[in-house]
């Protein structure tokens, strides 16, 4: 029932999140972030089994850290996304798997943006753009709509506002609050929360 | 007899003197005990991968006529306000349709400024509860500070982690006081560890919320937060077959924690039925 | 005394010494020459081939120096043995890091890696240290070109140019001469040093290209590109050092000639 929304654009990434927490059919939680800060230019989206999504993001952020501290310098985005991925892949194959779904989003100086799409198979892809959960079924004719390769971090924030809309209009589920951050070269930012009362008087058709 | 010796009959089981030698019992004892001497080496159920099995032996359960009633029906809630942390239970155990106590204690006192609930099964919370009574002690001892909230119901968020999907069934509240001011987390047997103003657990809950959700502000006075509380348990104990008893409220301040209420519910309903037909 | 502490890598002598490590650098001090340069675009390393034996195959390319990964090439000096132990070791770090991450591993961390290794057979008991000193010559996105040197200690650096094996302090200072005024360097200048210094420093009279093992690497478009140096254009830079070495020698005659007319 949870969603996590990406857009990667020509030098920025942004990521997008419900902020519930539920447990069956009890909304625990309204205020939940579940994008994490990882490293200057990196941030990692988690959801999926509760309690695993916190055990496995924490497990990989805590590796990126600790690479940086052996090495002096960061972790690639891509190499964030390879390595994350080879963990979930080996801990699908254990006993106990780790079930969740996330997006890396990172931005490298020479290599660029990166959004990389991870499942709870552990498939991994770079994309554009992309989506976990219910809510982003509904995203995906808004993105294939809306995208474009020059697309600015104005447009993305107004991109995922559709969004959200969609999702609040569509979904039988309540997702009120959605989590807004982008990365870029100056690092990472969050942006202010899209709910359905910053939505109030948003036209999306304008 | 020697084609006996070379086919080592005296190893199949039915040639040893009994099928169950003592070493072997002692054995098995000892593996089911472990968690005496260390309390992180529970046994798993007795049965290959529980991960998997438990839940089909659970699902088959009415065909079979195994199935464990854990005692699952509580209410329990907590709710952060300016004054400090609500903590409000019931009293009841059942196991399935059966009562088996209407005098639990389901807050635990794990020091003099950190409390715990229990919600699920019993003996898995007040057996945990335990473990992390220790580890909170032992932090104490060894760091010559009160653990923070954060740490404890990490440490428990770490345990139910380690032992998900082996048939632990847990929703517990850790409330406390520490350096950064009063302190709520949700802890459960999923794994999930996370902070927050307001919660409620168990069969109840809903009841609980609902009453909860409606009076709820932040800057209630003591009074009323308290009353909240235990409002919020009574109506949980009025629609709730698996929840009543004694309702409990404590209330954690920067002092540590004060036991505030010990009331049967059944004397709350008439109270409030009272109140009410005197409007 | 010190024949008693002669035999156990892990203990240390009276004087605070181990000597299996100690004996160990000292094998590789009598090993085939190896030294590396680093220029502002590329590195060379160059080699001394000891076995010149005209049974020999020369179908088998190369002896001493070995690729590493897309982005590393290594030279040895030591125990050959040895020394394939540790470049093999080396291949599968820097394969398991690309299946780790999904990128080269960086260079420093290849080495360093190597380097815990070595490391380990000077404490652990029973073992012996490896009899091998390595030359690295690499490239990588966040510093560049690098030339590295690991000892049987377990050290390692980064350098501008070095040297191991038989007569390395003869050839470190005169790199270091040579160097004294320049900030960096171009490749072919690089290959030029490289074999004055050999000539200069190796045992043998007159410098033969099957003596000489060369190898460089350069970044070309995006790409690293790494060559061992075929024996005539070996030959080639040898006959352009002769040539200059002769001139030299003609033009130092002609000046003692001319003093000696004057006085």
């Amino acid at each position: 029932m949870e969603t996590l929304l990406g857009i990667k654009g020509p030098d920025f990434v942004m990521l997008a999140a419900d902020t519930t927490h539920a447990n069956s059919v009890i909304v625990m939680k309204e205020d939940e972030n579940k994008i994490h800060k990882v490293a200057d230019n990196l941030l990692i989206s988690t959801v999926g089994a509760s309690g695993d999504t916190e055990q496995f993001t924490e497990f990989i952020a805590k590796n990126i850290v600790l690479y940086k501290m052996r090495n002096g310098y960061d972790l690639s985005p891509k190499s964030a996304a390879h390595f994350t991925r080879k963990n979930l892949a080996e801990s699908l194959r254990s006993r106990t798997p780790y079930q969740v779904f996330m997006f890396i989003a990172g931005y490298d100086v020479t290599e660029g943006p990166e959004l990389t799409f991870i499942d709870n198979l552990a498939s991994a892809q770079s994309l554009n753009y992309a989506g976990h959960g219910y809510g982003s079924m509904f995203c995906a004719s808004i993105f294939d709509r809306y995208w474009h390769p020059k697309i600015t971090q104005e447009e993305a924030y107004d991109v995922l506002k559709k969004c959200v809309l969609e999702i609040q209009k569509r979904l039988i589920v309540n997702l009120k609050n959605f989590n807004v951050s982008v990365v870029d070269k100056s690092g990472v930012r969050q942006l202010e929360q899209i709910s359905s009362k910053s939505l109030l008087d948003y036209n999306a058709a304008a | 007899m020697a084609l006996a010796e070379i086919c080592k009959i005296s190893n199949a089981s039915y040639m040893k003197p009994t099928a169950w030698s003592s070493s072997e019992v002692e054995d098995e004892l000892n593996a089911y005990t472990s968690n005496i001497a260390n309390p992180y080496t529970l046994a798993a159920p007795p049965f290959e991968n529980p991960l998997e099995n438990l839940n089909k032996i659970q699902a088959n359960g009415d065909k079979t006529g195994i199935k464990i009633n854990f005692d699952h029906g509580t209410t329990t809630l907590g709710f952060k306000y300016q004054g400090g942390v609500i903590l409000a239970v019931d009293s009841r155990a059942t196991g399935g349709q059966y009562i088996g106590s209407q005098s639990m204690k389901k807050i635990v006192e794990i020091n003099q400024f950190l409390l715990g609930t229990l919600a699920g099964g019993a003996a898995d919370c007040v057996y945990w509860d335990r473990v992390l009574s220790k580890e909170c002690r032992l932090h104490e001892l060894r760091n010559k500070e009160r653990i923070s909230v954060a740490a404890a119901s990490k440490i428990m968020a770490n345990i139910a982690h380690e032992y998900k999907g082996m048939g632990l069934s847990m929703g517990m509240m850790l409330a406390g006081y520490d350096k950064r001011g009063p302190g709520l987390y949700y802890v459960d047997s999923e794994g999930s560890r996370t902070p927050g103003n307001v919660f409620s657990v168990g069969s109840g809950s809903i009841y609980a919320f609902g009453v909860l959700d409606s009076g709820y502000h932040w800057d209630l006075e003591d009074a009323a937060a308290q009353e909240l509380g235990r409002r919020a348990i009574y109506h949980a104990t009025f629609r709730d077959a698996y929840s009543g008893g004694i309702i409990r409220v404590y209330h954690m301040t920067k002092n540590g924690w004060i036991k505030i209420s010990e009331t049967d519910c059944m004397e709350l309903h008439y109270k409030y039925k009272e109140e009410k037909e005197s409007k | 005394m010190a024949r008693r502490y002669d035999s156990r890598t892990t203990i240390f002598s009276p004087e605070g010494r181990l000597y299996q490590v100690e004996y160990a650098m000292e094998a590789i001090s009598h090993a085939g020459t190896c030294l590396g340069i680093l220029a502002e675009d590329g590195i060379v390393l160059a080699a001394e081939c000891r076995s010149t034996n005209k049974l020999l195959d020369n179908a088998i390319p190369s002896e001493k120096i070995y690729r590493l990964n897309e982005n590393m090439v290594c030279s040895v000096a030591g125990i050959t043995s040895d020394a394939n132990v540790l470049t093999s070791e080396l291949r599968l770090i820097a394969q398991r890091y690309q299946f780790s991450y999904g990128e080269v591993i960086p260079c420093e961390q290849l080495v360093s890696h190597l380097c815990d290794i070595k490391q380990a057979y000077t404490q652990y008991g029973g073992k012996r240290p490896f009899g091998v000193s390595l030359l690295y010559m690499g490239w990588d996105s966040k510093y560049g070109y690098q030339l590295y040197q690991s000892d049987p200690s377990g050290n390692y650096g980064g350098w501008k140019a070095t040297c191991i094996g038989n007569n390395f302090g003869a050839a470190i200072s005169m790199l270091k001469q040579e160097l004294a005024d320049k900030e960096s360097i171009k490749l072919d200048e690089a290959k030029d040093l490289a074999i004055k210094v050999l000539s200069k420093t190796l045992d043998t009279t007159k410098l033969t290209p099957e003596k000489v093992e060369m190898a460089t690497l350069q970044r070309i478009n995006n790409a690293t590109v790494y060559s061992i140096l075929e024996k005539p254009d070996v030959e080639k830079l040898i006959e352009k050092y002769n040539k200059l070495e002769a001139e030299a020698e003609a033009a130092k005659k002609e000046k003692q000639a001319q003093q000696q007319s004057k006085s």
